[in-house]
């Protein structure tokens, strides 16, 4: 559905991502790993559309992606949950998930949309119109994916969701995450909680220096002692 | 150092400025004199922006208001007898010593805040002067009986050559290489220890002396004009509009600009008189957005196409 | 004391306007990062559209609002479609550069234009209720002024509206807070840009109309009311359409408190003194966000 071939992103001079390739199958959930600078964000970026690549291609359910503008990225149905949630701090609960809503293709779904996400977090409910600058970062990471969620999209991306958030809420997201693709959304999920990430996905790439280095059924990449080694830690690797 | 193509250029200036020395010599009409009088001050102008918006980064959007301070003491002054050189040089301390007070803080003001700052300073000069001096200046008859054209001409030749002078010491100067330095990324510039607020405070001098030189010129040159004239915003977006046109932070720009920007007005203003600044103003947009370098950039694009060319 | 309470009274009267003028200035800055200093010349121009609307087509002066309005709107997006949908292609901080630059040389050429049109006379919009007052104890308030001021009110909260209200103004908010993420949202952030710009443009046709009628308008305004509109925004930040109202009442009633204590002639100045002097109190800005 979503595939990456030999992608080169660039900030500047700045080489990013050199050649990078790789899919997202219906229904799958991918994960994506690799250290800080890796180019993780870079890559969810640029398939959004907020940057253009120097070089490759994206292709989504066949239709070529990579210089469309970001709000037709979503109209296609590919949604991104940013690094940091970027929510919009002055408004309510409720009208950031309005706005998750605003692209033609979910504009009329939005009741429907609402009870998902409500469903999903029921936290939400009774906060819904509160500011959202006043959430927990937990409840702002509810927030973030519920918007990407109100936008009806087929593919769902995340940067990091469990970035600073207590651990029992983060495994309330990634509960919810399960449960979002088993209603049918394929999810692609950028991870420094590689643990959680690989437990939950079908399928994982590691990123490294711009590359992939390597790639795998997500349980042959938790057991793969580089990564246990670079990511977790000492004694996971004792523990293989 | 100042680039080697500056360099050129400044000696290529100065010498035609030489040649036009001779001009007066040669028995022209008054308004072949007057023509040529009005580029040599527009030069001055535009240089005397060119310098805190080139080389020290900061877009200043009041600067009629030092070339009115100039013209306002320098006129005072001459006008009670002071030797017209004495009463510019008076004119001049005026106006550097008014932006030191304010420029001071206000450089402290990133871009734009300076730049409405300095909108809002014009305009108080400007208002304040046309509600405490409203009535017209005009010089005595005696005055009027021994003007000579020729005298405003060499001052202003003279003015023209020591800005430019003035510019090309400053691009090749240490003090010159650490504007640069802070036009391309302030930040990046303190942290290296450039001192920026200093070197800033000495950009905002060296350009309000100039424009306070060029406010006296002005003052010597016209009969009769209101105190608040050359106070007004349309000088300030000349010497922008100039500067621009040829190329900000270059020493050949504002030159380039003020001959281009004078020849085609008085073009213009004999076939199209109301819509040069229309014209203008156009084509102002377009080199901010198009084409920023000015005439500087599209020359060494030219050059650069052409080496292309060349076969090998 | 009765003479001062009538000196403020006008000051809070012409504040509104000041007000309204610089809503449609915060309003473009704040959602797209565009200082348009031309936008004194806008409210001159839309000044003029309503004179002439009221000389040629005999329309009520507080009616031709309904004519200007969509007109200024208009002319706003078009001003948009073909000079600032340019700048906005630059990072932030060259935006905010050249649309100062820009701005400063259209401002110029639109007041040349209006010079050449109109010459440089003052004209008024005269209402056959012109001259009516009322009277409030020993306070007499010019109606024509205080209808106003009312209108402006009304503007100012319709816009407040709009922006909490219509899907649209919604986007437009959240332009205006992030516009990565409002991309990632769904918003085609250059659609939100035109329609902030012409919003912005309708709020000075409209501060254009009422200065018409309420006081007068000549090519000259043009910059003054750049500076009004500047200092209000400076004074008031961005982000609320109501602050940014009160803040214009605010300056009103100062200019003609400062008025009545150093008088008439030095109204104008005040304003900007006390305008440079916070910019230069509060280096880092007043846009705090």
């Amino acid at each position: 559905m979503l595939e990456i071939r030999d992608l080169d992103a660039a900030y500047g001079d700045i080489r990013v991502l050199s050649g990078v390739s790789l899919s997202v199958g219906p229904g799958e959930i991918v994960a994506l790993l690799g250290p800080n600078g890796a180019g993780k964000s870079t890559l969810l970026t640029t398939i959004a559309g907020l940057l253009r690549p120097r070089a490759g291609a994206i292709r989504w359910q066949g239709d070529d992606l990579t210089a469309l503008r970001p709000h037709l990225v979503v109209e296609r149905g590919v949604a991104l949950v940013p690094e940091g949630r970027r929510l919009f701090g002055t408004m309510t609960v409720e009208e950031n998930l309005e706005l998750g809503a605003f692209a033609a293709r979910a504009r009329h779904q939005r009741a429907a949309g609402f009870e998902r996400v409500y469903a999903l977090f029921p936290d939400l409910r009774d906060r819904r119109r509160q500011l959202v600058r006043a959430l927990s970062g937990g409840q702002q990471q509810m927030v973030a994916v519920g918007r990407a969620l109100m936008a009806q999209p087929a593919l769902l991306m995340l940067d990091e969701p469990s970035l600073g958030i207590a651990p029992r809420l983060v495994a309330a997201i990634f509960a919810a995450l399960a449960e979002i693709n088993r209603a049918g959304v394929a999810v692609f999920l950028v991870e420094q909680n590689v643990q959680a990430a690989l437990t939950l996905a079908h399928r994982a790439y590691v990123l490294e220096s711009g590359r992939i280095a390597s790639q795998g059924a997500a349980a042959d990449v938790l057991r793969d002692p580089h990564v246990r080694r670079a990511y977790l830690g000492p004694l996971a690797v004792s523990r293989a | 150092m100042i680039a080697r193509g500056e360099r050129r250029w400044a000696l290529g200036i100065l010498l035609a400025l030489v040649v036009l020395a001779f001009l007066p010599l040669a028995g022209p009409r008054d308004d072949i004199l007057n023509f040529v009088f009005l580029i040599l001050l527009s030069i001055t102008l535009a240089q005397s922006w060119n310098i805190v918006a080139g080389y020290a980064g900061q877009v200043n959007l009041g600067h009629a208001a030092f070339f009115g301070l100039g013209a306002l003491l320098a006129r005072t002054l001459w006008i009670q007898g002071v030797p017209i050189v004495l009463a510019m040089v008076a004119g001049a301390a005026l106006a550097t010593a008014f932006a030191l007070v304010i420029g001071a803080p206000a450089f402290r003001l990133r871009g734009a805040y300076f730049a409405i700052g300095t909108l809002a300073l014009g305009e108080i000069l400007r208002t304040t002067v046309s509600n405490v001096l409203p009535e017209i200046s005009t010089l005595p008859a005696a005055t009027i009986a021994g003007y000579r054209l020729t005298h405003r001409y060499y001052l202003a030749l003279a003015l023209a050559a020591a800005s430019v002078v003035a510019v090309a010491a400053l691009a090749g100067s240490r003090a010159g290489l650490g504007m640069q330095a802070i036009r391309e990324d302030e930040e990046a510039a303190e942290a290296s220890g450039v001192g920026a607020l200093r070197l800033k405070l000495t950009a905002l001098a060296l350009s309000t002396a100039l424009a306070g030189f060029a406010g006296g010129l002005f003052a010597y040159y016209h009969i009769s004009y209101y105190p608040s004239h050359p106070f007004g915003p349309h000088w300030t977006f000349d010497a922008l509009l100039m500067t621009f046109i040829g190329g900000v932070g270059t020493l050949q720009g504002p030159v380039l600009g003020a001959v281009l920007y004078v020849v085609l007005k008085e073009y213009l203003a004999v076939r199209w008189v109301d819509f040069h600044l229309l014209i203008f103003g156009a084509l102002f947009i377009a080199i901010v957005l198009l084409l920023p370098g000015g005439l500087v950039q599209a020359q060494h694009a030219i050059i650069r196409a052409l080496d292309r060319r060349r076969p090998r | 004391m009765s003479v001062l309470a009538q000196q403020l009274l006008l000051g809070l009267l012409i504040g509104g306007l000041y007000g309204l003028a610089a809503a449609g200035l915060s309003l473009v800055f704040g959602v797209m990062k565009v200082l348009d200093v031309a936008h004194g010349e806008l409210i001159m121009l839309g000044g003029y559209a309503a004179f002439f609307a009221v000389a040629f087509l005999g329309l009520d002066p507080f009616g031709s609002l309904a004519v200007v309005i969509p007109v200024s709107l208009l002319f706003g997006a078009v001003l948009y479609l073909g000079l600032f949908a340019f700048v906005v292609r630059a990072d932030e901080e060259t935006r905010v550069k050249n649309s100062l630059l820009i701005g400063f040389g259209l401002a110029l050429a639109f007041h040349a234009l209006a010079v050449r049109l109109w010459t440089a006379d003052e004209r008024s919009i005269i209402t056959p209720y012109g001259g009516s007052v009322l009277m409030v104890g020993d306070l007499a308030i010019p109606l024509v002024r205080l209808l106003s001021l009312l209108l402006a009110f009304l503007l100012i909260g319709g816009l407040h509206l709009l922006l909490a209200r219509w899907r649209w103004g919604k986007a437009i908010r959240a332009t205006a807070e992030d516009w990565q993420a409002a991309l990632l949202t769904g918003i085609d952030v250059r659609r939100a840009y035109l329609l902030a710009f012409a919003l912005g443009t309708g709020l000075a046709g409209a501060a254009g109309t009422l200065v018409s009628i309420a006081y007068s308008i000549s090519p000259a305004i043009g910059l003054e009311w750049t500076l009004k509109a500047l200092i209000v925004v400076v004074l008031a930040g961005l982000g609320s359409m109501i602050g940014t109202f009160v803040g214009g009442l605010v300056l009103g009633v100062a200019e003609a408190a400062s008025a009545a204590a150093f008088g008439g002639a030095y109204r104008e100045i005040v304003g900007l003194v006390i305008f440079v002097l916070v910019l230069i109190a509060r280096p880092k800005g007043l846009f705090g966000r």
